[in-house]
């Protein structure tokens, strides 16, 4: 089956996967929606519109078809070509536009795609993109090779609560390890969302602030410094995955400072994240 | 704005038959709070302690602050808010808004508080018969800085304004971003282009934009707009002025929102153009129930600079577009936005055009509704402080003394007049009168005044008109 590529002139990341797929001697029919592919990709469009993201700011080029799969993105596209589905989890769709890409979520894939993981951010940075990748402390040892090889120019350490809580559930001295790690890197922040937690003695509650406190504690302890960036988040539930949370009141704007003040006893530099 | 080389200082007139006699409060420039009576006595001085302002508490306390930031990365932040009693004992602190680590500085917490604060219990900081500010609890809302960057304004680094609650305890209850609700404030393109490209830049961590200025900040306390059922005058909602855009307005303290305003543009109705152009105002508030006036906004309508808008002569980019060089109190209704009491150099007896300085503070300033009606007044930037009658009699009047350690100014950015009762650790004082002294024959020692040595009576004189004719009309014509 053909491999086709849906591109968009002047898109510097269609550019970097079309460099891809030749220094892998992969062939390919190239589609520019900005050009004279603009009626092949309509069409294929229109047979795949479920498969392809679309926001309010359009389609995001490159697309790419092997005839079997759908993949969209420079990100994904490489990490599938480079180790088919191995590395879903790790790698995502980027919200990030310009030199910075994301998506890519050092705790979401299995640890033994670290090393394909790892040649598909070597090779996005090689091309001249700032790379920001997340974390819940999970696979702290894939964070650590992506600090050795300095393949990140950003971690988003995402800290769910006290380790006890964590959801997905994260051992405590990875959590920590990978805290320690995320303080190494040369741009980064803590963030919590106070989101709702299902109790080990059962029943569903907000984190409290004296457990963001401990949280927060959990950060000093773990980077030995109280001066990091850490933002807290409020969880809204229209947004939540879980259908448990959904019916859950939002904590009011006002509840948020009370979980600031906590906060900062161990983290100085806590804010609440704008809703601007 | 105009003052000879040599003056007097202290009480320079007192009418103890026409003023709301007590202390006044103020922060004596490099020095601290001063507490001095009408006849200028300091009969305390909390030495050291700053205040931006300093304000009276029942019980002979004050609040102010300890500090003030590194003015080289700071803009007039102070490191916090304090209670301090007449001891100079710290009863109440809090600085928890903001870890600051500056170069060459130790790092630490600060309120980044300036301008104002208010303690529950009094909705504006000074004296309102049954409504004294709690000494022993009771939270604060205090008005503090914020440095972030909001593309709607400029892509510049913005010192903007919060105002946040504070309990007793040191938690933060609440907080409103200004540059949150610039959507809401009616700037016109002309304004919106040169704040961005220049939303007040000032020096503190590099230049850094003080768009707004907010200078005052009170709660509206019960008021009967609010018993007629207007809801944007609930007793919680919060009023403010903004220097820099020539703004007064009120916040809805539930939900954020601005639901009452007056500014920028006072050419936008007829009863907004026949108040006239607000500009660089401070101290804008609610006069609280119980004083006379209650339910009218008073506010210092300095004049001197501020605003943003098209370029004009006096103002090539837009930037300080609006000039005036004399000052305004007024007092006006806020649903209705008449003129109620108005005190200007005309009001104080002075000529037009060549008079305007006799009652003129470019920056900082006060005014504060007294029980029996007058007016006590801070005209800042000279450091004099006046008691007015509702016929604009002067009936006090004094000037600061403290010029600091430079010399060059006796500045006070806010007085308070306070209540005997509330300073109950001294007698009250005996009080002397200082009538109006005829300047005319007041010399300085070393000179005295004499009668003319000789007078010839020129033949054929006319004798003197009894209005001066100055080069310039002297009349507004109302264009409208």
């Amino acid at each position: 089956m053909t491999v086709r590529i849906y591109t968009a002139t002047g898109c510097a990341r269609c550019k970097i996967t079309k460099r891809f797929m030749k220094d892998n001697d992969i062939d390919y029919e190239e589609y520019d929606f900005k050009a004279d592919g603009k009626d092949a990709f309509s069409q294929f469009y229109r047979a795949n519109r479920k498969d392809i993201f679309r926001d309010k700011d359009g389609v995001e080029f490159p697309v790419f078809s092997d005839g079997k799969v759908i993949r969209q993105g420079v990100s994904v596209i490489i990490g599938y070509l480079v180790a088919g589905d191995d590395l879903h989890g790790f790698i995502g769709r980027s919200l990030l536009h310009g030199e910075w890409i994301d998506g890519f979520n050092v705790s979401g894939g299995d640890p033994a795609g670290m090393d394909d993981l790892l040649s598909v951010l070597a090779y996005l940075k090689k091309n001249g993109l700032k790379i920001q990748i997340s974390t819940d402390g999970r696979n702290a040892a894939v964070l650590q090779a992506v600090k050795e090889k300095n393949l990140a120019d950003r971690v988003i350490m995402e800290v769910r609560g006290p380790a006890a809580l964590c959801r997905p559930p994260v051992d405590e001295g990875e959590l920590k390890q990978s805290m320690a790690l995320t303080a190494r890197f040369p741009d980064y922040r803590f963030v919590t969302t106070v989101a709702p937690v299902e109790r080990p003695e059962g029943g569903i509650s907000y984190l409290t602030p004296e457990e963001i406190g401990q949280t927060a504690g959990m950060i000093e302890e773990a980077t030995g410094g109280k001066k990091h960036p850490y933002v807290l988040e409020r969880f809204d539930p229209e947004n939540a995955e879980k259908k448990e949370f959904k019916g859950l009141e939002m904590l009011p704007d006002s509840a948020m400072f009370k979980y600031r003040t906590a906060a900062r006893r161990y983290q100085v530099m806590a804010e609440i994240k704008s809703q601007r | 704005m105009a003052a000879p080389t040599i003056y007097p200082t202290g009480t320079t007139v007192f009418d103890p038959e026409k003023t709301w006699s007590g202390y006044t409060l103020y922060i004596a420039r490099d020095t601290g709070a001063a507490l001095v009576d009408m006849n200028g006595n300091v009969i305390q001085l909390w030495e050291g302690l700053h205040g931006f302002p300093c304000k009276p508490l029942p019980g002979g306390m004050v609040m102010g602050s300890l500090g003030v930031r590194d003015p080289q990365y700071g803009y007039m932040d102070h490191t916090d808010v304090v209670q301090v009693n007449w001891e100079g004992e710290v009863t109440w602190k809090f600085d928890q808004y903001e870890f600051i680590e500056d170069p060459g500085n130790e790092g630490m917490w600060m309120a980044r508080q300036h301008h104002d604060f208010q303690r529950e219990g009094n909705p504006v900081g000074y004296y309102v018969p049954g409504m004294d500010p709690m000494t022993e609890g009771g939270s604060t809302i205090i008005l503090g800085h914020k440095n972030l960057v909001n593309p709607k304004i400029s892509d510049k680094m913005l010192v903007d304004d919060v105002i946040y609650e504070v309990t007793w305890d040191g938690d933060i209850v609440w907080e409103w971003v200004c540059s949150d609700h610039f959507d809401e404030m009616g700037f016109s393109e002309e304004a919106k282009n040169i704040l961005c490209r220049n939303p007040n830049m000032v020096i503190g961590k590099g230049l850094v934009g003080d768009w707004m200025h907010i200078n005052s900040v009170s709660t509206l306390g019960p008021n009967r707009w609010y018993d007629a059922g207007d809801e944007r005058f609930h007793p919680d909602n919060i009023i403010w002025d903004g220097r820099m855009a020539n703004i007064m307005a009120i916040v809805d303290k539930k939900s954020g929102k601005i639901v009452w305003q007056v500014g920028p543009d006072y050419r936008s109705s007829p009863e907004l153009r026949k108040i006239g152009w607000i500009i660089g105002q401070h101290h804008a508030h609610m006069i609280p129930k119980g004083l006379p006036g209650e339910g009218n906004i008073l506010v210092f309508d300095n004049g001197g600079f501020a605003g943003y808008g098209a370029p004009n002569p006096s103002s090539p980019t837009g930037h300080n577009n609006a000039l005036r060089e004399y000052s305004r109190v007024l007092e006006f209704d806020p649903i209705t936005l008449k003129l109620v009491w108005m005190y200007t150099y005309f009001e104080a007896g002075y000529l037009n055009r060549m008079g305007r300085y006799h009652f003129f503070s470019p920056l900082i300033s006060s005014a504060q509704r007294l029980p029996n009606g007058n007016t006590m007044i801070t005209e800042g930037s000279n450091g004099r402080m006046l008691e007015v009658t509702s016929d604009h009699e002067l009936v006090w009047e004094y000037i600061s003394p403290y010029f600091g350690e430079d010399g060059k100014s006796n500045h006070v950015y806010r007085a308070y007049r306070v209540p005997c009762e509330w300073v109950p650790q001294v007698r009250a004082p005996e009080e002397i009168p200082v009538p109006r002294m005829d300047i005319s024959r007041f010399r300085v020692p070393g000179t005295e005044w004499k009668e003319e040595q000789r007078k010839t009576a020129v033949k054929g004189a006319r004798g003197y008109a009894s209005m001066p004719q100055l080069c310039v009309a002297d009349l507004t014509i109302d264009e409208d």
